[in-house]
């Protein structure tokens, strides 16, 4: 294959990549367009084997069939329930393939460079042969996009780990915060650089390993000291940078396509962040960083009331009156596995010709969208499944809302206190309906340990116990 | 083994209500109790014997069989003295007491040792109790009858109509008092053409008129908060307030064909606010429907349970009884009411009440606890919210709305400009540095970028996972770059890329997959 044809075959695959991500606005067009990714895919590797100067085919061959085995068979057994973690531990994988090409591309500079200077440039062929051909301008360049590939790759390829075991709950998902964190990281950061420095100057590999070694604790620093429910953020902004390592491979390797899409997957995981951070009301800074945006100054309302507990008895009872329900899932729901009963109950309550629905809030799980997944996979179609602001308004005119494993998302102090840490927060107004049932394990406060004002309200009722339980009850009484 | 819960007979004059209906039967059974009724107690009502029978209540011949054999009666109407009289010691009695206006009675029954009397009358105004609120129930129904009786008693048409015998003007109707049996006169008015006014003391609920469809006579007096609330109800008003609502009234008696008035104060005789001169005011045919007559009537001319015609032709309707006048829907309402009370006495289901002092709703309903008289509960705030001074969201106006706008718009505009600008410098700073092989790459860089931002908006937020599997398996396209370097003769490099390929492919396969399960997933109900 000609470089003009590997360079056309490119071409089709980039729009191929943007038609695919192009095609998630909405779902039915979605089954289509993974198929242009695939296709993409295909053609991009397919056109790399067959450029010239690419040899070792069996060896190409032999990984794709067993890391594509391997894919597979993880594809195939993850649950749904698992998909946060899956997606944390892929990312992984390309931040320290990142890592490797980076490395890669020094020894290859290496073996070009001494063949430049022993006058056997003709015998390179492929990645060494361009670089024989660069000025030493480019060659300071390619350096400058070889540090950043490996900086990112590594922080990447470790951060990934660290999210995943505290997604898998392998590691506590609580914040581990050392004292002095920020400085920390600064210092880490500020070695980096001065080893990216050096190696300008003309450093040799270790400046390079050793920043993959750095980066790699910054990885693992930065998300240990973040929180279970703001990993939404954290899995995208992994997401975001194993595009970014992606593209500065690119530019690394002058390879067109690995930029192209490395911006695209960069984008999509760098816009998921923003409007998960937008969801919370924090800066990206603050979630990045950890912990709570600080004190807003003044102390927070005190909040007046008893919790009223309710029963399994009453919660049917409320439901066979009610016309409009409203469910609202948060990460307890995927925690206590309870998406197959509330499926079967939204049946249930549809065929008594009720109008059944859900509200999803945008940071709902540990990860963006995580709750349509979770539905969609227990068949709840997802022409119900509304987003937070297309059911706000709705809420007064809702006979009946349950709440099952969420908190922060429907604590109406965002919205009435202006002291309270999560004030400003958009939240789903559910105590406008007549009445509420919120289940939940126990009496504790939700992720921002800020007390939720809906439990003490007057419509409210607590359904204490896990929500699978609960749920199974009710479908039990339910005729 | 459950207690037994009986319903006598009433035996109020004209009280067509029953405590018990073969609906509510069936639920109070599931909370562990035995239902016997009086023999014909349904009958006004339009349930039968058999109807009760059907749904598994004992049928008793007469109202001293339900007495002795029941340990708690349910009643609508409060208990005559000879019925009260027959309580049995240790039983418990559920249904109207008016405990303020029946001292005499309240201590007979208390005599009695009953184990607990509760009050229908006396369940306080908090949104946890209205699905026991009788009176609220109640007032619905009279509120309703009472539009009934007026077009009953009211020659014309209550819906204007152009006829081809002539055009017919809508009935004018006056409600007086906002409450529930207000808005619910208000809301039948409504439906059934005419066009509505009302006033209340309360300003707050001049929304709840409007949202009912009537006009809110908006009285222009410094201190408009005259009447304000107590316990959820209207509380007696000021003299100057007085005045001027009486003019108010005075100057639409004349264009009002149907006055309905609502207004009661709790523990006091009803105000007077339908002068006899306002009655004269009105045109022949006019009507006045009083439901506060049972308290002495809003109106001068009201005569208690009847209905009379004036001088000047007006007719006045006084009646007390307008919901037993809807014995079927009332019983219904009543006994679920009944139901749901006993449903919070029986946290259990197993048909033994715990009249559970603790909890505000029953405290407040209990008159009588085992030989004590507990009437009056301590008071009870309908607010639980947060008293804390919460800041009011300052309500902004449209043209404010509209500038605020323009402002954020301006400055998110300002700011798109000053990141283009930045943005130009700092790409003509690379320019000058950087080699052209370079800037080719890294146009296509910049502009693939700006192309997944417009694509990523798009994205419908519920396929954000899916977003992120694909994506991820996309940025295995790192992969290319491998293989590119796999051909090298150094080993190292060789393998580094070789295990690159294998963890890649791993990517792009798994990511793929694992995408295309998710949506599959996702179906259109």
């Amino acid at each position: 294959m000609s470089i003009g044809l590997t360079t056309a075959a490119y071409v089709v695959a980039a729009i191929l990549f943007i038609l695919a991500l192009g095609g998630l606005s909405n779902q039915e067009k979605a089954k289509r367009a993974i198929w242009y990714g695939i296709i993409g895919m295909t053609l991009a590797v397919v056109a790399t084997v067959a450029s010239p100067g690419v040899t070792n085919q069996p060896v190409i061959i032999a990984m794709i069939v067993i890391g594509g085995a391997l894919g597979w068979l993880v594809a195939k057994k993850v649950q749904m329930t698992q998909m946060p973690e899956l997606v944390a531990g892929f990312h992984s994988l390309v931040g320290l393939a990142a890592v490797f090409i980076g490395i890669n591309a020094h020894l290859e500079m290496e073996r070009a460079l001494a063949a430049v200077a022993d006058g056997t440039t003709g015998e390179l062929a492929g990645f060494a042969a361009t670089i024989a051909k660069k000025s030493s301008v480019e060659l300071g360049i390619l350096k400058v996009e070889l540090f950043l590939g490996i900086l990112i790759g590594a922080i990447t390829f470790t951060g990934s780990i660290i999210a995943y075991g505290k997604l898998a709950g392998k590691i506590s998902s609580n914040a581990l915060t050392l004292p002095g964190r920020h400085m920390l990281n600064l210092a880490a950061f500020a070695a980096c650089f001065i080893l990216g420095f050096l190696y300008l100057q003309g450093a040799g590999l270790w400046t390079m390993i050793l920043v993959a070694i750095i980066a790699g604790l910054i990885g693992v620093h930065l998300i240990m000291a973040i929180g279970g429910a703001d990993m939404p953020v954290v899995v995208s902004m992994l997401n975001s940078y194993s595009g970014w390592a992606a593209a500065a491979i690119g530019f690394t390797l002058g390879n067109d396509l690995l930029i192209v899409t490395g911006a695209l997957v960069g984008a999509s995981g760098a816009i998921l962040s923003y409007i998960m951070c937008k969801g919370m009301n924090r800066s990206f800074a603050s979630v990045i960083l950890g912990g709570w945006g600080g004190d807003a100054g003044g102390p927070q309302q005190e909040v007046e009331g008893e919790m009223v507990p309710t029963n399994v008895d009453t919660v049917v009872q409320q439901l066979e009156d009610a016309d409009s329900v409203i469910f609202v899932p948060g990460y307890g729901l995927a925690v206590a596995q309870a998406q197959g009963a509330v499926s079967e109950l939204t049946k249930r309550l549809r065929d008594k010709g009720k109008e059944v629905r859900f509200a999803i809030h945008p940071v709902a799980g540990r990860l963006p969208g995580h709750m349509n997944v979770l539905l969609a996979e227990a068949k709840v179609p997802y022409d119900f499944v509304l987003e937070m602001e297309e059911i706000n308004d709705d809420f007064p005119s809702t006979d009946f809302v349950m709440i099952l494993g969420a908190n922060d998302i429907v604590n109406p102090s965002a919205q009435d206190d202006p002291n309270s840490p999560i004030a400003g927060m958009p939240v789903l107004e559910v105590w406008k309906a007549k009445n509420v049932v919120i289940s939940k394990r126990g009496q504790g406060r939700g992720y921002s340990g800020v007390e939720n004002p809906l439990f003490f309200k007057d419509n409210s009722r607590m359904l204490y116990g896990d929500a699978k339980d609960s749920l199974d009850a009710i479908l039990k009484q339910l005729s | 083994m459950g207690m037994k819960v009986g319903v006598p007979k009433e035996t109020a004059a004209g009280e067509r209500r029953v405590a018990l209906t073969p609906e509510t039967a069936g639920r109070i059974q599931k909370l562990g109790y035995d239902l016997q009724i009086e023999s014909g107690a349904g009958d006004a009502a339009n349930f039968s014997d058999d109807v009760y029978r059907e749904a598994g209540v004992e049928v008793l011949p007469d109202a001293a069989a339900i007495w002795s054999g029941s340990d708690i009666v349910m009643k609508v109407q409060q208990p005559s003295m000879a019925e009260a009289a027959m309580v049995k010691e240790g039983s418990s009695l559920i249904s109207f007491i008016w405990p303020a206006q029946n001292e005499d009675l309240v201590a007979t029954l208390k005599d009695r040792k009953p184990h607990a009397v509760l009050a229908m009358d006396q369940v306080p105004r908090i949104s946890r109790a209205q699905k026991l609120d009788a009176l609220s129930s109640m007032a619905n129904i009279a509120g309703y009858r009472a539009v009934v009786e007026a077009a009953n008693n009211f020659g014309r048409f209550f819906t204007g109509q152009v006829t081809a015998a002539g055009k017919v003007p809508p009935a004018k109707v006056l409600v007086i008092g906002a409450g529930v049996a207000g808005l619910a006169a208000i809301g039948a008015a409504r439906s059934m053409g005419a066009i509505v006014r009302s006033f209340d003391i309360r300003p707050e609920v001049a929304e709840q008129i409007e949202s009912m469809g009537a006009e809110f006579l908006f009285l222009d007096f410094e201190d408009s908060d005259g009447g304000g609330t107590e316990g959820g109800y209207a509380k007696p008003s000021s003299p100057e307030f007085r005045a001027k609502q009486l003019e108010l009234f005075e100057a639409q008696a004349p264009d009002i064909d149907i006055v309905i008035t609502t207004a009661l104060i709790p523990g006091r005789p009803a105000p007077e606010l339908w002068t006899e001169k306002m009655v004269r005011a009105m045109k022949p045919g006019s009507v006045v429907v009083d439901l506060a007559a049972e308290q002495g009537g809003n109106c001068a001319l009201t005569v208690k349970g009847e209905r009379i015609v004036t001088d000047n032709d007006v007719v006045v309707v006084g009646y007390t009884d307008m919901a037993s006048r809807m014995a079927a829907q009332s019983s219904q309402l009543y006994g679920t009411n009944l139901r749901h009370l006993l449903d919070d006495l029986t946290p259990e289901k197993d048909g033994q009440p715990n009249v559970n002092m603790e909890d505000v709703v029953i405290r407040g309903c209990t008159v009588v606890k085992d030989g004590e008289i507990t009437f009056p509960p301590p008071p009870v705030s309908t607010s639980v919210a947060p008293k804390a001074v919460a800041p009011k969201k300052v309500e902004e106006t449209a043209e404010e709305k509209a500038a605020r706008e323009a402002a954020e718009l301006k400055k998110a505009g300002s700011r798109t400009t000053m990141l283009l600008v930045v943005g130009a410098a700092l790409l003509l700073a690379l320019g000058t540095v950087a080699p052209a092989s370079f800037m080719q790459h890294f146009i296509v860089f910049v502009l693939s970028c700006f192309v997944g931002f417009y694509v990523i908006w798009n994205v419908a937020h519920s396929l954000h996972t899916p977003l992120m599997a694909i994506t991820n398996a996309v940025s295995s396209i790192i992969i290319v770059g491998a293989l590119l370097q796999i051909s090298s003769p150094n080993t190292t490099v060789m393998v580094l890329a070789a295990l690159s390929v294998l963890m890649a492919s791993i990517n792009i396969f798994g990511g793929f997959l694992v995408t295309r399960r998710m949506l599959a997933m996702f179906q259109k109900s």
